[in-house]
C-alpha cells in the first residue's frame, strides 16, 4: 500500500505543475486553489508512504517520478518543445537529484 | 530570459529554506519563517513558469532544491561529507547550466510579467 501512496504522491506533484500552467493561462482563483491542494495532497501521501518506506528511498522515487512526469506532462499536454539535448540535460538533473536522495 | 532563470534559482534557494525548516523548525518563529519560505519559493516558481517551459522549470527547481538541501545538511547540520554527493551535485549542476544555455525563450502564457 505504501508504494501505491508514493505513486499517488508523485501524481499530486505532476498535477500541481499542470495547475501552475493552467493558473498562468486562466488567472483564476479556482486554479490557484487546485495548485495548492494538489501539492498539499502530494505531500500528505508522501508522508503516508514514508511510514513504511525508508525516507531516502521514498524521496528518491517521489523526486524522480514527479520531475520526469512533470516534464513529460509539459510536452504531451501543453505541447512544450523538447529535443534530445534538452532531454539529456534534464536526465542529468533528475539522476543527480534521485542519486542525492538515495545517498543522503 | 536570464531574469526568469534567476527566479528559478531564487525559488530553489527558498525551497532549501523550507525543506530545512520542515525538519528543524523548533518554535513559532521558525515555523512562520518556514511558511514564508514555502510561499516565496512557489511565488518565484510560478513567475518563472510564465515564460519557461513548466516541466523544465519544475525539474530545475526540484533538482537545485535537493542539491542545496544536501549542501546545507553537510555544512550546517554536520551530515557526512561523501565524494558521491559532490559528483551527483556536479552532474545536476551541469544539467541545469546546460539547459539554461539551450532552452528557448517561451511565449507569454498569461498576463504576468
Amino acid at each position: 500500500m505504501a508504494w501505491f501512496y508514493l505513486i499517488i504522491a508523485s501524481f499530486g506533484e505532476i498535477f500541481g505543475v499542470a495547475s501552475i500552467n493552467m493558473y498562468l493561462k486562466k488567472k483564476s482563483w479556482r486554479w490557484l486553489i487546485t495548485l495548492i491542494a494538489s501539492f498539499a495532497f502530494g505531500f500528505y501521501f508522501l508522508a503516508l508512504a514514508m511510514e513504511d518506506i525508508p525516507l531516502g528511498t521514498a524521496y528518491a522515487v517521489w523526486t524522480g517520478l514527479g520531475a520526469t512526469g512533470a516534464v513529460i506532462m509539459g510536452v504531451v499536454v501543453f505541447k512544450e518543445s523538447m529535443n534530445v539535448i534538452r532531454a539529456l540535460f534534464l536526465t542529468c538533473i533528475i539522476c543527480g537529484a534521485v542519486g542525492l536522495r538515495i545517498v543522503s | 530570459m536570464n531574469k526568469y532563470w534567476n527566479m528559478i534559482f531564487l525559488a530553489a534557494a527558498f525551497e532549501v529554506g523550507w525543506v530545512v525548516g520542515l525538519s528543524h523548525a523548533y518554535n513559532v518563529f521558525t515555523w512562520i519563517l518556514t511558511g514564508i519560505c514555502i510561499y516565496v519559493s512557489f511565488h518565484f516558481l510560478i513567475m518563472a513558469s510564465s515564460r519557461l517551459p513548466v516541466g523544465t522549470a519544475y525539474a530545475v527547481f526540484a533538482g537545485l532544491g535537493t542539491a542545496g538541501t544536501v549542501i546545507v545538511e553537510i555544512f550546517i547540520f554536520g551530515e557526512p561529507f561523501q565524494l558521491a554527493k559532490i559528483l551527483l551535485i556536479a552532474l545536476l549542476v551541469t544539467g541545469v547550466f546546460g539547459l539554461k544555455t539551450v532552452t528557448p525563450a517561451a511565449e507569454k502564457k498569461g498576463g504576468l510579467g
